[in-house]
C-alpha cells in the first residue's frame, strides 16, 4: 500500500498541567486554553502531529472539556475527519462510579484495547501545555536510528521563574533530564535547578507494542505515574533516548508566563518561528476582517479577525472579535475572544477572559510582574 | 426527497470589463472585502434562507472557482441529499454545446433540477453583492400564486435606461418589460433574481431550447415568452444592499462602502446573517510600530509598518515601512515595498510594488480613474502606474505606464 504518512498514532493529553494556571481552567483545560490571537493550545501539537503525517490521534480527556470538543468537533478543519484513523476523543469511561484517570498511565490504560487494535508501529504521545511547531517525523526517525525503547524530548533551557517558584506547592510535575551522549540515565522530578539545564518536553515516542506491555505491567501494579514508575524505575533496562528540540518554544507554565508568552509572538521573527515551516489549524469562525474605524491609533499589536477598533491600543494581543470603543486605552493587554473595552476605559496589563466587558470610563491596571486576570464573562 | 426550492447559480460570466482581474479567473471568483470571493454572498444567502442545494453553472476560467468551492463545507453545503455542485458544460450522446445562453445553462442541466423533484427554482447571478433572504422572496412568490417572479430594485429615474425594467400594476403584476429601454415607464430594476415554478421553468426552457432563433437568455427570451403568455408574473421589490460588480469602478466603490457599513447598508458585521469563505488559516495580522492605520479592513496575516488609510487589505498582504495604501484595495498575498505610494486603486493577488514605486493616484477634478493591477504582476522599483492604467504584464523598474 502507498502510505505517505508515518507508521504512528498520536496520544494527547489535554488535561496535563492544569494546575499551573488554574485562572484559566475553571471552565476550561489547558489544552482549550487560547493562545496566540487566534488558537488554543492544542492547536499546535494537533497540527504538527498532522503535518508530520499522523493521521490517528486520540485525545484521552479527564475534565472540563466541553470547550474542547466544541473547538475540535469532528476534526476537520486539522483533516482528521477520516475513515481510518481520524480524531478520537476519549472521555472519562462510565462504570459504577465513574473513574477519572490520575496519572498518564491509567488514563493510557482505559485505552489499552483500542491500542491492541491499531495497526501503527509507533505511538508519538504528547501534553498540551507547550505551543511548538514539532517535526514528530525527525523525532521518529531518530528514535528508530538510535534503537532506544523511548525517546523524549526535551529543550536546553533555564527552568522558568513561575515553575521553580511553585516547585514545592506544586501538584504538578516537571523532570529535568542527566544525559550521556543522549542517553537518559537520570531524571528528576521538579528539580531547584537554576542553570541551563535539559527540560523535557511531556513529548514521547514508543513502539506500540512496548507501550501496551509495559501499561499492563503498570496498571496491575497500582503505578499511575508514567514517568515516575515506568521510565524513572527503568532507566538501566529501558533504553530512553533524549531529542533535544531547538525550535521556538512557548511553554505555559503559570499566569505570568501565560501573558509573556503571548506578548513575545509581538516580535517578528517569533511569530514566523512559531508559525513556519508547517501550518497551525485552528477552528474556524467565520469572522469579517478586522476594522479600523477613523481615530483609532495602534502601533505593535497583532490582532485577529472580527475586532472593530476606535480607541488606542499599543503593545497588546486581540483575540477574535474584540471592541475597543472610542477614547479607550488599551496597553500591554491580552484580551480573549469578544472581549469589549467601553468608551473611555483604560487598562493597562490586563488579561481578560472570553466575553469581558470593561464598562466605560474605567481604570484597570496590573503590572509587568503582575498582569490582573478578568475571568470570563465578568463584567469590571 | 424532495425539495422545496433549489437553487441555479449562474457563474459563467467572463466579466471582461474587470479585464486584468478576469485574465485567470471567473467574475465569480474576484475577491471582495477583505476576506470573501463574490460568490461567497449568494452561496451564504441561499444556507441563510434555508436551501441547502445548489447548482453552480461555469464555463469560463473554472480551476479557481472549482478549488475555492471544494466540497462546499466552508458554506455548510457539504449535504448528503443536495449541497453545491459544480456544473460545467459537459459531453452528451447527441454531442456537446458551451453555454449558450444563461437559459440554456440551466436547460442543459434539467436532469441535475430533475433529481431533487423541486417546486420551485431560483436562479441567481454570481457577480452581484447583495444580502437577501431568498425564503421572503419565496414567501411573496406563493402568496401571489405567481408562476414567475423577478427581484427588482427601484433606480434612480434617469438611470432607468440602463436597466431591464419590470413596469407592474398596483398588486406588483408585471404588465411590460424594458429591456433597457430609451422610454423608461418604470423605475422598477430587474436584480436578475427569479423565482419559478419548476413545471413552468422547464416547459420554457424546453420551448426556448427548440427555438432557433432563440438567444437562449432569461431576459431577452424567456421572460418575454412567459408575457406573451399571460403567465403569472409578480415583481418582489428588494430595499437592502444590491451591487452589480461588473465593472472596476463599482468593484472598487463597493469594497469601499464595506468600510462605511453605518451609511452604505452593507453590514459584514452582522451576526445573524453571516457571509461565509473558505478560511486563509494565517496567524492575526500585525501593526508594527510606526504605523498608522486608519479607517481600513485588514485580515488574517497582514503586516503593516506602514500607512494603511480608508483601504482594504486582504489575507496576507505586506505594507513595508514608509509605504502608503489610500483608498485602495489590496488583495491577497501583495506584498507594498518600502516607500510605495498605493492610491486609489485595486491591485490584485500576490502582487510585488516595488519600493518607491507610484501606482494610482488620488482623484483630482475630473480625473477619478481606479488604476488596476492584475494578479502576479511585478512593479519595479521607482516605476509610476497611472490612475486610468490596468496592468496585467510586468512593469520594469523607473517605466511608467498611463
Amino acid at each position: 500500500m502507498v502510505n505517505s504518512n508515518v507508521d504512528a498514532l498520536g496520544i494527547i493529553f489535554p488535561n496535563s498541567r492544569d494546575g499551573v494556571v488554574p485562572e484559566l481552567v475553571g471552565e476550561r483545560l489547558m489544552a482549550s486554553i487560547p493562545f496566540a490571537g487566534r488558537y488554543r493550545m492544542i492547536d499546535f501539537i494537533l497540527s504538527s502531529m498532522v503535518n508530520s503525517g499522523i493521521g490517528n490521534v486520540s485525545i484521552i480527556v479527564r475534565k472540563n472539556y466541553h470547550s474542547l470538543m466544541d473547538h475540535l468537533g469532528s476534526g476537520r478543519e486539522w483533516d482528521l475527519t477520516r475513515k481510518n484513523g481520524g480524531l478520537n476523543i476519549v472521555p472519562p469511561f462510565a462504570e459504577k462510579t465513574i473513574k477519572v484517570y490520575n496519572g498518564r498511565l491509567e488514563a493510557l490504560a482505559s485505552i489499552l484495547d483500542f491500542l491492541r487494535d491499531q495497526k501503527e508501529k509507533y505511538v508519538v504521545m504528547s501534553d498540551a501545555d507547550i505551543a511548538v511547531n514539532f517535526d514528530f517525523s525527525a523525532m521518529i526517525d531518530a528514535h528508530v536510528k538510535s534503537g532506544a525503547d523511548v525517546t523524549m524530548a526535551y529543550t536546553k533551557e533555564k527552568l522558568p521563574e513561575a515553575v521553580l517558584a511553585e516547585r514545592q506547592e506544586s501538584t504538578e510535575f516537571y523532570y529535568t533530564l542527566t544525559l550521556d551522549e543522549g542517553r537518559v540515565t537520570g531524571m528528576e522530578i521538579n528539580a531547584k535547578d537554576t542553570d541551563v539545564t535539559n527540560y523535557s518536553m511531556g513529548i514521547y515516542v514508543v513502539e506500540r507494542e512496548l507501550l501496551i506491555k509495559q501499561i499492563t505491567y503498570a496498571y496491575t501494579h497500582g503505578f499511575v505515574n508514567f514517568e515516575r514508575d515506568i521510565l524513572m524505575n527503568q532507566l538501566d533496562k529501558l533504553n530512553v533516548q533524549a531529542y533535544c528540540y531547538e525550535g521556538y518554544i512557548a511553554r505555559i507554565t503559570g499566569m505570568k508566563g501565560y501573558f509573556d508568552e503571548n506578548m513575545r509572538l509581538l516580535e517578528e521573527e517569533n511569530l514566523d518561528a512559531l508559525f513556519s515551516p508547517s501550518p497551525i489549524y485552528t477552528k474556524i469562525r467565520d469572522d469579517n476582517p478586522t476594522r479600523y474605524i477613523t481615530g483609532a491609533k495602534v502601533e505593535n499589536i497583532m490582532a485577529a479577525d472580527g475586532c472593530v477598533i476606535e480607541g488606542e491600543v499599543e503593545n497588546s494581543v486581540l483575540f477574535r472579535g474584540v471592541k475597543v470603543a472610542k477614547g479607550a486605552k488599551v496597553k500591554n493587554c491580552v484580551l480573549m475572544q469578544d472581549t469589549v473595552v467601553e468608551e473611555g476605559a483604560n487598562i493597562e496589563y490586563i488579561v481578560s477572559d472570553k466575553n469581558v466587558t470593561i464598562t466605560a470610563g474605567k481604570e484597570v491596571k496590573g503590572t509587568d510582574t503582575f498582569p490582573v486576570y478578568v475571568a470570563k464573562y465578568q463584567k469590571v | 426527497m424532495a425539495k422545496e426550492m433549489i437553487a441555479m447559480l449562474l457563474a459563467g460570466g467572463q466579466g471582461s470589463r474587470l479585464y486584468a482581474l478576469t485574465q485567470k479567473l471567473a467574475k465569480p471568483a474576484v475577491p471582495f472585502g477583505g476576506k470573501y470571493r463574490i460568490i461567497d454572498f449568494p452561496l451564504s444567502n441561499c444556507v441563510n434562507s434555508g436551501i441547502d442545494t445548489v447548482g453552480i453553472l461555469t464555463q469560463y476560467q473554472p480551476l479557481v472557482l472549482n478549488e475555492y468551492i471544494g466540497n462546499g463545507q466552508p458554506w455548510d453545503l457539504d449535504r448528503l441529499h443536495g449541497g453545491v455542485h459544480v456544473l460545467p458544460p459537459y459531453q452528451q450522446a447527441s454531442g456537446s454545446d458551451w453555454y449558450k445562453g444563461t437559459a440554456n445553462a440551466i436547460y442543459q442541466n434539467i436532469s441535475f433540477i430533475e433529481r431533487y423533484n423541486p417546486q420551485y427554482v431560483i436562479i441567481l447571478s454570481g457577480d452581484q453583492i447583495c444580502k437577501q433572504d431568498y425564503s421572503d422572496f419565496l414567501k411573496f412568490h406563493k402568496e401571489k400564486g405567481a408562476e414567475f417572479s423577478v427581484a427588482v430594485m427601484e433606480v434612480p429615474w434617469d438611470e432607468a435606461s440602463r436597466f431591464g425594467l419590470m413596469v407592474t400594476d398596483d398588486n406588483d403584476k408585471i404588465t411590460e418589460f424594458q429591456e433597457k429601454p430609451k422610454n423608461p415607464k418604470s423605475n422598477l430594476a430587474s436584480m436578475g433574481i427569479y423565482i419559478f415554478n419548476w413545471d413552468i421553468l422547464k416547459k420554457y426552457l424546453i420551448e426556448d431550447e427548440a427555438d432557433p432563433n432563440s438567444e437562449n437568455d432569461f431576459g431577452n427570451n424567456i421572460i418575454p415568452n412567459l408575457l406573451r403568455d399571460g403567465r403569472n408574473m409578480y415583481a418582489y421589490h428588494f430595499n437592502g444592499y444590491w451591487k452589480d460588480v461588473g465593472t472596476i469602478s463599482s468593484l472598487w466603490e463597493a469594497n469601499m462602502e464595506v468600510l462605511d457599513p453605518e451609511h452604505s447598508g452593507i453590514n459584514l458585521f452582522d451576526e445573524n446573517w453571516k457571509i461565509y469563505s473558505r478560511n486563509s488559516g494565517m496567524t492575526g495580522h500585525q501593526i508594527k510600530k510606526g504605523a498608522v492605520v486608519e479607517n481600513s479592513m485588514i485580515t488574517d496575516g497582514c503586516y503593516v509598518a506602514g500607512t494603511v488609510k480608508h483601504s482594504i487589505l486582504f489575507a496576507g498582504v505586506k505594507v513595508e515601512e514608509g509605504a502608503v495604501v489610500e483608498d485602495a484595495v489590496v488583495m491577497g498575498g501583495t506584498t507594498i515595498k518600502a516607500g510605495a505610494v498605493v492610491q486609489h486603486c485595486i491591485v490584485a493577488e500576490n502582487v510585488v510594488i516595488g519600493e518607491n514605486a507610484v501606482v494610482g493616484a488620488m482623484p483630482s477634478g475630473e480625473e477619478k480613474g481606479v488604476a488596476t493591477v492584475g494578479s502576479n504582476v511585478y512593479v519595479g522599483d521607482n516605476a509610476k502606474i497611472g490612475p486610468n492604467a490596468m496592468v496585467s504584464n510586468n512593469v520594469k523598474g523607473g517605466e511608467e505606464q498611463w
